[in-house]
């Protein structure tokens, strides 16, 4: 115990704390009410961190999805390297979309801006949000390189001291497909950090506070003390897991040794492929997010987030592989990559702590893509999303049809059917597709479109679990393939894009969830009730 | 001399107000068997009391959290779903978004139909609104027929796209209850026209849900107030803060849901008549709720969650998509309990104490410390006069909890009994910054009403840390609620969805379309005794920059519209108050169009407040030893009692008022005046 500890008690903390958190949560709702991009709001697809002066988390916003997880913090140091703390400025806002700096790929822009008082840094803002639109090509896993995806911001200058770079703007707009809404978003979120500011400053003139160094420092230790406690209850040792996933032309191999030692958690993925030249690879950042979130919702779900909870877990991958790709590897996919370094990392542990755990989910997410030109000459591009069932637990079954580990809603029929040239015939629960178990997994669906355009229309995807099922744990069985059908044929590469025709169909049927424990253990009464219900 | 009556049903007392020449008020246990029993003796004897008439009643108005109640309870009816082939899973599959994210045993709430009752038949519209498919009328006849069979009561029609035209549901529906006759059927086009299959399912199976319960219910207490003599016609009040006819209440019961908490906001917003942004805050034993009222009018929303699996957590409820008093309910209360986090710090909340084993300091077995038994410590309550002198309190017991308390983390039993308090207060608020910043506003320019037990004893605080710079104290009106019933306008919404670009839109058919939906609020009105002259007539539309992912509802005038530029210079108006502004050149798209026709409250008995202050008869204050964190200490407080205020009543902090259901708090710095109307004004340091 140092000295800062006893500088406040356990209740000035707790609502200095939660007075810090609900400045996020304010800026968060700003960001909602002001962004333009349907991602931003329906899949909450951005993220608001207040920082210490040094750029650890303090707080962020409650909603906040975990892909976001220490990626802010980590932008902001790099900001302060980069830019140099001696040139910031009172106004300043700075801004990049580095994907090895900020979230992992370019469509994220995230702003930081420092906070002073009294002509001081006392602490920073950062946000992140999903634009609507970065240029480049439409999000698909083709690009080979990063230069193929977008317009590309280093970390730089957007206000200084107030005033905005009219250059970058006007590059900017050039260069998106959505000039206002791409521009409106990134300065809703400049509205955030502005909140953000005045919310803190406000925060330390009523508590007195001249800097928040020793709040920053009891708060650190406190959540890293648990994190570490938490750790503590993991048996000491070395846990490794691998599997295959679907990969290109090969199956791609992920691979981690984690190693429990003094209170900490070591994920190392060397053993993982190489980086590829499609848009699938995972910058390490978003690596460590996911590594972070895997730990923190099995071993410590209940505390909020800050910068000390997530320094007893750390996480490498060689340079040059999937989970840790080099310039200029291309990234936008970078979800069909990361969301399988959870149920990895619960492969590892399964063997100590599978009461914690949960079976693999049917992800990572689906998502494809249509764009073309309408009737009208007006061109048209929109994004789907369908998720697969999630594993189930040594509590309960998983549930059917739900987003893990990230959180996006899929688009409602009749959204879809207003919005785009597609009829859908259904879409319904994919019986018999969950892994069995004592619990068993969570069901995937099945959507079942029709083409109603009359040119060709191009359609790509990025699907995941074709060929390798999600397992299940300790004896829990796999969760069914998912399948991608065009006009009743199974399509041989997903990966590829495929034009349709008027009439012509797409059956997309997402993967389950893997069970857990064995299914002979399974209440008789849960077999009944899946029998009745008919999930099976 | 006519008098108007207000029945407000809770989950555990019913209010009865009677409101004309004088005033009247009753509270009753509430009889959860059948809840018009106490009604009925409670009506019975206020009208005995008050030697008046059951012919002079001309205006009945009800809310109940029955239906709200039977949802969450899951007691409602068996309910069946007819459905287009293809889309019975709309109702479990939602989403497909988890409410929080680490709990990797997360369960969403179950659907209120079963999968094994939720049947298909072959029938297809269009988004376009054109019929593909007629409905298979024999598919339909054997659905129906299957779901009765396995004793379903209640059953919901929802057919896609049915929002762009309901022609093939509106069929199905008149078939089966041509076919069926007396079957309780919601059909969704009847209850929420709205885009988006599984909000508008969720909404119409809520409504199937409670519709029996409230067809027996609401006949019930009609037959039975008739036979008291009351003849007057029955009004119920809605979830938005109007009230309904009981034909209609029948039909779509799913818009009384909130009928208790839209009448709690009315009853704020009357008593804080005059004053123009109002923010309404009642803190009772286990849950604090707030409510923005702006010019006397509680702000709605368009849909709530309903019988949510974890009770403050947004999500984790159902979607119903009907206007609704647009409140947040957070756990904090007087039986809110305080204990220490994994990291060790002070945490309070949500879990509450309830009734039984409550506060330490009832001495019934409960150990844990909660608010109430912190500001017992503090000196904020009195011992001797807790709730009116009707529970005996161990001011000790509260004490040694928190002592138990302190010594985990350090602090001395005050510190810790303030730490309690300022930690609930900072819980509020935040939740508070972050309501009034989804609605864009700014808190600043607030007054708060507080009510409740515990809304006087810790608004100084909560006011203090929003930066607001006014309070207000009604009079404690234990009957409040009931009250605002009987200051409610008649109000019915309509709503459609058109998805019209301004940029292509037709002017005459917008036009019709607004004018189709007026009138048939108007009809709906009529119904209730309102003429039309009488009527206000307010046009709205969800509208939208073509590409954002959300709606925004602004006010319109009324038409027809000259041009285009009308519409959209009221649209770009109404989004630049909440968000500033504007992007340049986005076209506008209305999704949804909304009519709402009200009319001031019908009775002259309306009027009444909910009580001025009586003279008083003057009395010195009392005086004990109160914490103050303003102080750093106790320090002699004077405690005066609030019915022997003298008129012109003004006063310096620190200061409590006592009455029999709560006590203001004014910390030093603070000052109170009396006002007329019995309203105390407190300003905050």
């Amino acid at each position: 115990m140092n000295a800062p500890e006893s500088l406040f008690d356990a209740t000035t903390l707790e609502v200095l704390w939660t007075r810090l958190r609900s400045v996020t949560d304010e800026a968060a709702k700003v960001i909602v009410r002001t962004s333009f991009s349907t991602l931003s709001i329906e899949a909450n697809d951005y993220s608001c961190v207040l920082t210490d002066a040094q750029g650890n988390s303090l707080a962020q916003n409650t909603a906040s999805i975990p892909s976001f997880i220490a990626t802010l913090p980590a932008t902001t140091r790099h900001m302060i390297a980069a830019l140099g703390r001696d040139t910031m400025r009172e106004g300043d806002v700075y801004i990049t979309n580095n994907p090895w700096i900020g979230t992992g790929h370019l469509n994220d822009i995230s702003l930081v801006k420092p906070i002073f008082l009294a002509g001081r840094i006392v602490a920073f803002a950062a946000t992140t949000s999903h634009v609507p639109d970065i240029g480049g090509r439409i999000r698909s896993a083709e690009p080979r390189e990063i230069f193929e995806e977008g317009f590309h911001i280093p970390p730089m200058r957007l206000l200084a001291a107030g005033v905005p770079d009219a250059s970058l703007l006007q590059l900017l707009r050039t260069n998106v497909r959505t000039p206002d809404q791409t521009v409106g978003d990134i300065f809703a979120q400049a509205s955030a950090l502005g909140l953000m500011e005045s919310r803190v400053q406000e925060l330390m003139h009523d508590h007195g506070l001249t800097d928040l160094d020793a709040l920053a420092a009891q708060l650190f230790s406190l959540a890293e003390n648990a994190m570490r406690a938490a750790i503590s209850a993991v048996p000491e040792g070395t846990y490794e897991n691998e599997f295959l996933t679907d990969g290109l032309e090969e199956p791609f191999r992920f691979r981690v040794v984690v190693t429990v030692k003094g209170g900490e958690i070591h994920a190392d993925f060397s053993g993982t492929s190489p980086q590829q030249p499609r848009a699938i690879n995972c910058v390490l950042a978003y690596t460590y997010a996911m590594t972070a979130y895997a730990i923190k919702a099995a071993l410590l779900p209940d505390l909020p987030n800050n910068e000390g909870m997530f320094r007893p877990i750390k996480a490498t991958a060689p340079e040059g592989s999937l989970l840790n790709p080099r310039h200029p590897a291309s990234t936008g996919g970078r979800a069909a990559t990361g969301h399988y370094v959870p149920p990895l990392i619960y492969g590892a542990l399964a063997r100590v702590i599978p009461e914690r755990l949960m079976s693999a989910p049917g992800s990572p997410l689906w998502i494809f893509t249509v764009a073309g030109v309408r009737a009208d000459g007006k061109s048209f591009a929109n994004v789907f999303f369908y998720n697969g069932g999630m594993g189930a637990t040594a509590q309960k079954d998983g549930e059917s049809a739900t987003s893990w580990p990230s959180n996006i809603s899929s688009t409602p029929s009749e959204i879809v059917e207003r919005d785009t040239p597609f009829i859908t015939h259904y879409k319904r629960l994919r019986p018999g597709s969950s892994g069995a178990g004592r619990f068993r997994g969570g069901l995937g669906q099945e959507v079942l479109l029709e083409n109603r355009h009359d040119g060709p229309l191009p359609v790509v995807f990025i699907t995941e679990r074709l060929k390798f099922p999600a397992p299940g744990l300790v004896g829990g069985g796999e969760g069914a393939l998912g399948e991608v059908i065009v006009n009743g044929k199974p399509l041989v590469d997903s990966r590829l894009q495929v034009i349709l025709a008027r009439g012509d169909t797409l059956l997309l049927r997402t993967p389950g969830g893997g069970g857990y424990g064995p299914a002979s253990e399974r209440d008789p009464a849960a077999i009944e009730r899946d029998r009745r219900l008919g999930y099976e | 001399m006519k008098f108007a009556l207000g029945i407000d049903i809770g989950g555990t007392f019913t209010d009865l107000v009677l409101s004309g020449a004088s005033q009247h008020a009753l509270k009753v246990l509430t009889t959860p068997d059948d809840p018009s029993r106490a009604v009925v003796e409670g009506v019975r004897s206020l009208l005995l009391n008050a030697q008046i008439a059951a012919t002079s009643v001309d205006r009945v108005v009800h809310a109940t959290t029955l239906f709200t109640n039977a949802l969450i309870e899951r007691k409602g009816a068996v309910t069946g779903l007819i459905t287009t082939a293809g889309f019975r899973d709309v109702l479990e599959i939602g989403r497909e978004r988890r409410f929080e994210l680490y709990d990797l045993n997360i369960r969403m709430p179950e659907p209120l139909v079963p999968r094994d009752l939720r049947l298909e038949v072959a029938e297809r519209t269009t988004a376009g609104g054109a019929v593909e498919t007629p409905v298979d009328e024999s598919a339909l006849h054997r659905a129906a027929r299957t779901l009765l069979d396995a004793g379903v009561e209640s059953i919901a029609l929802v057919f896609l796209n049915s929002y762009a035209n309901p022609e093939n549901e509106r069929r199905a529906a008149a078939e089966l209850r041509r076919a069926f006759p007396g079957i309780a059927l919601t059909a969704s086009h009847e209850i929420v026209p709205e885009v988006r299959e599984f909000e508008r399912s969720s909404t119409a199976a809520a409504n199937a849900y409670v519709k029996p319960l409230a067809a027996n219910y609401l006949d019930g207490i009609r037959d039975k107030l008739r036979a008291l003599g009351i003849e007057a016609q029955l009004s119920l009040m809605l979830s938005s803060g109007g009230f309904t006819h009981i034909a209609e209440a029948k039909a779509a019961p799913v818009h009384l849901l909130e009928s208790g908490p839209a009448a709690g906001a009315l009853a704020a917003a009357h008593l804080g008549k005059g004053h123009s942004r109002l923010l309404a805050f009642d803190m009772g034993g286990t849950t604090a709720k707030l409510c923005i009222v702006d010019d006397g009018i509680p702000l709605v929303a368009q849909g709530f969650e309903a019988g949510r699996t974890r009770r403050f957590m947004e999500g984790s409820g159902l979607p119903i998509r009907v206007p609704s008093v647009d409140l947040i309910e957070i756990g904090a209360g007087g039986g809110s309990i305080a204990h220490t986090d994994s990291i060790g710090l002070l945490k309070v909340g949500p879990q509450s104490s309830g009734s039984v084993p409550g506060p330490a300091c009832y001495g019934l077995g409960g150990i844990e410390p909660t608010v109430t038994d912190a500001n017992l410590a503090l000196g904020v309550l009195n011992p001797d006069y807790f709730a009116g002198g009707t529970i005996a309190i161990h001011k000790a017991k509260a004490e040694q909890a928190i002592e138990a308390l302190g010594r985990k983390i350090g602090l001395s039993m005050l510190d810790t009994a303030w730490g309690i308090v300022n930690v609930v207060n900072e819980n509020m608020a935040s939740a508070a910054r972050v309501h009034i910043a989804e609605r864009g506003r700014d808190q600043r320019a607030y007054t708060l009403l507080v009510t409740g037990g515990g809304g006087p004893v810790h608004g100084y605080q909560v006011a203090k840390k929003l930066g607001l710079k006014k309070m207000i104290c009604p009079p404690s009106a234990g009957v409040a609620s009931a009250f605002g019933l009987i200051t409610a306008p008649a109000r019915v919404d309509r709503v459609a969805t058109i998805g019209l670009r301004l940029d292509q839109a037709d002017l005459a058919r917008l036009e019709e379309r607004f004018r189709a939906l007026e009138a048939g609020a108007l009809a709906s009105l009529a119904e209730s005794g309102v003429k039309r002259a009488d009527a206000t007539i307010e046009r709205a539309a969800d509208g939208r920059f073509v590409g954002q992912g959300f709606y925004l509802s602004v006010k319109l005038p009324a038409g027809p519209y000259a041009d285009r530029a009308e519409l959209r210079a009221a649209f770009e108006q109404g989004y630049r108050e909440k968000f500033t502004n504007t992007p340049p050149q986005v076209t506008i798209e209305f999704v949804n169009i909304r009519v709402t026709v009200s009319a001031a409250a019908q009775s002259a008995s309306a009027a009444g407040s909910a009580g001025a202050p009586a003279p008083a008869t003057h009395q010195a204050p009392g005086n004990r030893k109160v914490y103050f964190k303003e102080s750093g200490d106790l320090v002699d407080t004077a405690v005066y009692r609030r019915e022997h205020l003298p008129a012109g009543f003004c006063a310096n902090g620190p200061l409590l008022v006592e009455e029999d259901g709560s006590t203001l708090v004014v910390a030093p710095g603070g000052h109170v005046t009396l006002e007329a109307n019995g309203n105390l004004i407190v300003e905050v340091a």
